[in-house]
């Protein structure tokens, strides 16, 4: 097998045990993503059909769309977000469905939260201050990394994940260099995601492929390759900000290399869609995706989440309806 | 306690996350089958007909083995009140014009749009397959085919001028095949002009509710009968004698038997047999994809059987571990939920994969089974013996039995390898490896890199003991067609006819006197393999011509020389193949210059035998103006098809039979012999010949010419007794197929014959042919037989 080290100076060759106790990669196998290919076609069909052959209703339904709930990163990546909305999305994250409703469900001493909140860098300190104010120990996700495009030098991109680490988020979501997939520079691409790890430190790594601007499917099976060798803790789709988000085809993509890359070596890697997703119904499309191509160990908000914004009003629109069999107004539901 | 039990609450579905029941309501199946107070009879004439004193079965649910309702079992007399009201309906409605019969198959359409939640509940709760499928798949190509033909109709008079509807058409349906069988077949049927009297299995009652629907329009209510009775109805059904065509869904053996049965009594038969498919899996495929197309193939109710996988060996490993993971989630249930990949058939179609299953475990091979399915579950069989029975045997539903290869060039022997050859798909990325697979593989349907896609306008049928009748796409118009003035198959069958010796004897030939009259020396020998040849039997037949006095002597052809000229032809088929049209043409064209050289030869040889000069010239110049114009022909030959719901072409091929056997007419000695001969090289096939028995000669002279400009083996003439070397191509089991014009008995037996390795056949039935005539004998249809149709699916995308 070819297998190529990239040993930098800052890195340590026998690898290093991250935060979590999870092993880390450092190592490229490139003949992991040489050979393989993606037949769009053939994944558009079975795109289309995960969606027509897996479905819940009643019960299951308002189970899984509370599990839903707590895999949300709800997300505010807005221009004009500023600390009162920051702090109203933190209150919703921390209650994010009516107390009455769970408790018909007998749910509400689940502290059922959503997995995390996301913002933009200059809003993380807004987002940990709400958050600590209202006691609660939901993470603070943070974009870097010249989100949305990812256009800037690398200098800036790492010292903006540094910041915001130091401000107190625990989770940043990278986003990265499109041009190095579309040159298929696959080893600098390694490189780069190994220095946005390093900078990250304790801190969780979610790796932003941007999908919608790779090109190909098997474009997508590579760069997801990449990022997982080079230690990303997640994969995600999507940055929300381009014009194709997270799609099916896609998401089957990258499930079937988070699945290739556990088999290889036994790491579990998570997986986030995020952009355009905003009903209650493609929020269990979601679910069933990855429980059926994954399996019921990826359902946990550890291993999946969502990124979503106005997904989890929806959900609590349906919550009310399966609880009192109405379908609600703008104002029963708390605004988020 | 138990109640929450069976009903876990939200809080414990948080946990573990499982899927529940989608049920979905069969409330009105039930309130339709009340309708008919549960005892469902059969459909004729736009009303139910409930005979008294028939015997009935159960309708089950295959799930709870309820009985949802009873049906009455036909017997002949009720087969033939089917008839004889699609034989009246038949006067109207083939005279209508085209623009009507398609307005009615567009209400129909509407029909079936307004009564779909019917239509899709009753069908899956009735054949236990998941209701998705009927729902998604089936009903919307229910209502797809409708609109298709109904704009075949519509153009029939320009597109398909020069045909007309065959008549009353028997349909027989075997259990395994889903209304959806009947819609390819009735659909084409009723475009073109023919009625329909469908034999459906007991118990089925969705094509009951079809003719439901169809008589409800109210105006042609006989068009389409349904009658449901047990298997050993169809041969009555089938020898009807106002039954122009019979169509036949069944398995192989059923398919065979019929064949036989049929034999004689006039009807046309188009068999499709058999359901299992393959799928071949190149080491350049996208392998999670193509286990994907695995699971479409066998375990998602699309299919009604299984699937033989080949493996390229440097895959196999991997291959099989994603097949096992894949299977461990598929959910199977109740057909009626909304949320499982597969249902359950009847105990029928459980005993025979039970069976298989048992058989293939002894006979050494490795069984993995898993799935969430609390009936038969989805079966995975590896490491079968090649020479093992089962390996070669029909898998049945939802069997995968995979076996590895290590090339291309093995997966195609080995997927060639077997009697069937209905459909396949082949996974590679790469596209010259796709096509050339695609291109080799014997099959009817190919699809590159996807399974299981169906379209209205796609031809599909298949070849080999598959059957070979089409169904979807032009082709699937001509099988209930054919060229007008051509007279009414009727019955020729002859009680006297003994199969086991038919030709089975030569009589001896002894000198038959002098020679009398200018005898050119004529070559003397068969012509096989591209050169003349001694007879194996060493003895000489005697040609009279008009008079009565000897013109010469023949060789006496015999079962070796068969045998002999079958493998030249065989050996001859691959360089033959591969020439491009254009070549074809090109040799065609020389052949028929070399027979304008010959003229005056040809012409006294046609005058001995009793022809005015003026005459033989005309069938000399007809001869090289048919060579001519199946040169130019064989250069137009398949197209692509651009059909919805599938990005990329659909290629329609025009595929070489093989080898064809010729057995040739008494009449008109040259023309036919080269009219038929043309044909046939123009589609690509090679030939084994029999000339006309009272005047070989002039073929024979034609044979120098062959030998001269053809590769050895494309051509080869065989002459002597018709009936015997008639019996030795008929039960040769490796020629592709025959055509036969002869003596009435003759046709019979080769109808008889060729249900062993269900070789396509074309007899006259003893009624001779105007050859001289374009529609009669030279026309269209012989290029619609000498040829066989393939659809190459290229889905494209990146």
């Amino acid at each position: 097998m070819q297998r190529r080290y990239i040993v930098k100076k800052h890195e340590n060759i026998h690898g290093s045990i991250n935060g979590r106790g999870r092993k880390t990669t450092w190592w490229i196998y490139l003949s992991w993503i040489s050979k393989i290919q993606v037949n769009q076609p053939a994944v558009l069909r079975r795109a289309e059909q995960i969606q027509a052959r897996r479905t819940v209703k009643k019960e299951w339904q308002a189970a899984w769309l509370l599990k839903a709930v707590t895999f949300i990163d709800l997300t505010a990546l807005s221009g004009d977000d500023t600390s009162s909305n920051i702090q109203r999305l933190c209150y919703k994250a921390k209650y994010p469905i009516r107390e009455d409703l769970l408790k018909s469900l007998n749910m509400h001493d689940k502290g059922l939260t959503t997995a995390a909140v996301c913002v933009y860098p200059a809003r993380v300190c807004d987002a940990v201050k709400a958050l600590k104010a209202s006691g609660c120990t939901i993470p603070v996700a943070s974009v870097a990394t010249g989100f949305p495009s990812g256009q800037t030098h690398l200098k800036t991109r790492l010292e903006e994940i540094r910041l915001a680490v130091e401000d107190g988020a625990t989770e940043i979501d990278v986003v990265i260099n499109r041009t190095l997939v579309l040159t298929g520079q696959w080893e600098a691409l390694y490189d780069e995601i190994r220095q946005f790890r390093k900078a990250c430190g304790e801190a969780h790594l979610k790796t932003i492929l941007a999908t919608g601007e790779l090109g190909s499917l098997t474009n997508v099976y590579k760069a997801s390759m990449i990022a997982m060798m080079a230690g990303s803790d997640f994969i995600k789709t999507s940055t929300g900000k381009e014009t194709v988000n997270a799609t099916f085809p896609v998401a089957i993509v990258m499930l079937r290399a988070i699945r290739d890359f556990f088999w290889k070596t036994g790491n579990k890697v998570g997986f986030k869609p995020a952009g355009g997703i905003r009903s209650a119904k493609d929020s269990l499309a979601w679910l069933s995706l990855v429980k059926e191509e994954l399996g019921d160990e990826w359902l946990t908000p550890e291993l999946f989440r969502i990124g979503a914004s106005t997904l989890l009003s929806d959900i609590e629109r349906q919550i009310y309806h399966h609880v009192t069999g109405r379908y609600a107004a703008y104002h029963d539901l708390p605004m988020s | 306690m138990a109640a929450t039990r069976e009903r876990p609450s939200a809080r414990e579905i948080f946990i573990t996350l499982e899927y529940g029941p989608v049920p979905e309501s069969h409330a009105c199946a039930l309130a339709w089958l009340d309708t008919q107070d549960r005892n469902l009879g059969h459909y004729v004439n736009g009303k139910w007909l409930k005979p008294e004193h028939r015997n009935s079965v159960p309708c089950q649910d295959p799930i709870t083995g309820e009985s949802l309702a009873t049906c009455l079992q036909a017997q002949a007399e009720d087969v033939a009140v089917a008839v004889e009201a699609a034989g009246t309906a038949f006067e109207n409605w083939s005279g209508l014009p085209g623009a009507s019969r398609a307005q009615h198959l567009l209400r129909l359409a509407k029909m079936i749009q307004k009564h779909q939640r019917l239509l899709w509940t009753l069908e899956s709760l009735v054949s236990g397959r998941a209701v998705r499928e009927v729902r998604d798949g089936d009903v919307p190509l229910a209502q797809q085919l409708l609109q298709y033909h109904a704009v075949q109709a519509y153009t029939q008079e320009e597109e398909l001028a020069g045909w007309e509807p065959v008549g009353v058409i028997g349909l027989i349906l075997s259990p395994m095949f889903s209304f959806l069988e009947m819609m390819y077949r009735i659909c084409p049927a009723l475009a073109v002009g023919c009625t329909v009297v469908v034999l459906v299995p007991p118990a089925s009652p969705t094509p009951l509710l079809l003719a439901q629907l169809a008589g409800e329009l109210g105006s042609f209510p006989g068009i389409l009968n349904v009658i449901s009775g047990p298997a050993s109805l169809g041969p009555v059904l089938a020898s009807h004698p106002r039954v122009q065509k019979v169509t036949f869904c069944g398995s192989v053996e059923e398919g065979r038997a019929l064949r036989r049965t049929l034999a004689g009594k006039g009807a046309e038969l188009g068999l499709a047999l058999g359901a299992d498919s393959l799928l071949v899996l190149t080491e350049a495929a996208d392998v999670d994809s193509a286990v994907e197309g695995v699971v479409d193939a066998a375990w998602s109710d699309r299919s009604a059987g299984g699937l033989r996988l080949l493996i390229q060996e440097s895959v196999w490993e991997e291959t099989m571990r994603r097949l096992q993971e894949r299977m461990a989630r598929l959910r199977g249930g109740r057909g009626l939920d909304g949320a499982v990949d597969m249902g359950t058939r009847g105990a029928a179609a459980r005993a025979l994969a039970q069976h298989y299953v048992h058989e293939a475990r002894s006979q050494g091979a490795q069984v993995f089974q898993a799935g969430d399915s609390p009936f038969f579950p989805p079966t995975l069989v590896s490491d079968l013996p090649p020479a093992s029975p089962c390996t070669q045997a029909e898998v049945p539903w939802p069997v995968v039995v995979a076996s590895p290869f290590r090339t291309a060039k093995e997966a195609l022997a080995m997927a060639n390898g077997t009697p069937r050859g209905a459909s396949a798909s082949v996974w590679s990325e790469r596209l010259g490896q796709a096509l050339e697979l695609g291109y080799g593989l014997q099959v009817g349907t190919v699809w590159i890199n996807a399974h299981g896609l169906r379209n209205a306008e796609v031809p599909t049928g298949g070849c080999k003991e598959s059957g070979s009748s089409w169904h979807g796409g032009p082709d699937g118009l001509y099988e209930y067609l054919r060229p007008s003035g051509t007279p009414a198959r009727l019955s020729y069958f002859s009680e006297n006819l003994n199969y086991d010796t038919f030709g089975l004897a030569v009589p001896s030939t002894l000198p038959a006197g002098p020679e009398i009259g200018p005898s050119p020396a004529t070559p003397y020998g068969l012509f096989i393999g591209g050169r003349f040849q001694a007879p194996g039997a060493r003895s000489s037949r005697p040609i009279k011509d008009s008079q009565g006095n000897l013109h010469g002597y023949v060789a006496e052809g015999g079962a070796k020389d068969i045998r002999g000229a079958v493998e030249a032809a065989h050996q001859a088929v691959s360089g033959w193949v591969g020439q491009s049209p254009g070549a074809r043409a090109t040799l065609l064209w020389a052949l028929a210059t070399a027979l304008e050289r010959r003229e005056s030869a040809l012409a006294s040889r046609l005058e001995r035998h009793g022809m005015e000069l003026k005459d033989a010239k005309v069938e000399v110049e007809l001869s090289t103006r048919q060579l001519r114009a199946w040169g130019a022909r064989a250069q137009a030959q398949g197209h692509v098809l651009q059909v919805a719901e599938l990005k990329g072409p659909v290629l329609r091929l025009r595929e070489p039979l093989g080898v064809l056997a010729i057995v040739c007419p008494d009449e008109w000695p040259l023309l036919a012999f080269v009219s038929l001969l043309a044909a046939a090289l123009a589609h690509g096939n090679t030939v084994v010949m029999v000339p006309s028995g009272a005047c070989p000669i002039p073929a024979l002279e034609v044979c120098q010419d062959m030998a001269a400009l053809l590769p050895a083996g494309l051509v080869n003439v065989v002459t002597g007794d018709r009936d015997h070397l008639t019996r030795c191509l008929a039960l040769h089991q490796d020629v592709q197929a025959l055509w036969y014009f002869g003596s009435a008995q003759g046709s019979q037996f080769v109808e008889w014959a060729s249900a062993g390795n269900l070789k396509p056949v074309w007899v006259n039935r003893g009624c001779p042919q105007a050859w001289d005539q374009e529609a009669k004998g030279a026309g269209a249809e012989l290029g619609l037989r000498a040829a066989r149709t393939k659809a190459l699916w290229l889905p494209m995308g990146d």
